[in-house]
């Protein structure tokens, strides 16, 4: 659970930039996820010690939890829509850094909509891997959990 | 193939428990209680604890993974709304309809002979309800 100390993703304003975060997936933590999604289809190839590539989603994900668990999210928040596009594939063990800010912040009905888009990079590599757009409601008048 | 020809995606299911949402709090470290406090989630407006919605969006993109290999993994988009939540207990369809193709952007790749497969995607529980709407595209590289 997020620490009360913790700004509320509400409070943040349009342009604010999270502090990187950095992050690697190796074999095991591929496994594990697949394991947790059922995923079986063959895509992420055979290294020498399990999958040869992160699922992207998966990236997204870790990129997601990693930003959101530097705020406070208000009890009744919620992941209102996605978009995430991959642009390479994530060899399992790469080296990682997503990069997130927000976008738009908006009222609606005293909610807070909140923009925040993220991408992550390889270490190493010339453009970001993944990209991404969440938007997150948060109910009015509710601190962060 | 023919720039016109979308291919068929084959739909996917999955059951989601309690024990499953645990495994993906696990593997994502979101543990937000929504989603592993029963006694926590039962005061909700949902009144019991609910999926992940990067869970549910994980069917989506196995289905298209799938699919387009790793296509996927180098091209693959989705857009999505999470319109109701997915309960332990739901057995979950994800589908994608096709619904054209088309050239990429930018001349390189056009030149190259890769195309675009979009396709309306959407994943349902055993009601109907659908739970997560939206599209995904992918660009086929023509060498693969």
């Amino acid at each position: 659970m997020t620490p009360a100390n913790l700004p509320s993703v509400a409070d943040l304003p349009r342009g604010h930039e999270f502090p990187a975060a950095h992050f690697r997936l190796g074999p095991d933590d591929v496994r594990r996820y697949l394991d947790a999604v059922e995923d079986r289809s063959s895509a992420y190839g055979q290294g020498p010690e399990g999958p040869a590539w992160v699922p992207p989603l998966a990236v997204a994900a870790l990129a997601l939890r990693a930003t959101l668990e530097q705020v406070g999210l208000p009890p009744g928040a919620l992941h209102a829509s996605q978009e995430v596009e991959f642009r390479r594939p994530v060899p399992a063990g790469a080296s990682l850094r997503s990069r997130a800010r927000v976008a738009q912040r908006s009222e609606m009905r005293g909610a807070v909509v909140s923009v925040i888009e993220f991408e992550v990079d390889e270490e190493g590599s010339p453009g970001p891997a993944v990209i991404g757009r969440a938007t997150v409601i948060a109910p009015p008048g509710e601190s962060p959990s | 193939m023919s720039v016109e020809s979308v291919p068929e995606v084959p739909p996917l299911s999955r059951r989601i428990t309690q024990e499953g949402i645990r495994r993906y709090a696990e593997a994502s470290g979101d543990y937000n209680p929504i989603h592993v406090d029963e006694e926590y989630a039962r005061a909700t407006p949902f009144g019991g604890t609910i999926a992940h919605g990067m869970l549910v969006l994980a069917y989506l993109s196995e289905m298209m993974a799938a699919a387009f290999g790793e296509d996927w993994l180098a091209g693959g988009r989705l857009k999505v709304r999470f319109r109701a939540p997915a309960r332990p207990g739901d057995t979950l369809t994800a589908r994608a309809e096709p619904r054209q193709a088309r050239l990429p952007d930018g001349q390189a790749r056009q030149v190259s002979g890769d195309r675009v497969f979009e396709y309306g995607i959407e994943c349902c529980n055993q009601r109907g309800e659908t739970l997560v709407s939206g599209t995904a595209g992918v660009v086929v590289a023509r060498s693969r």
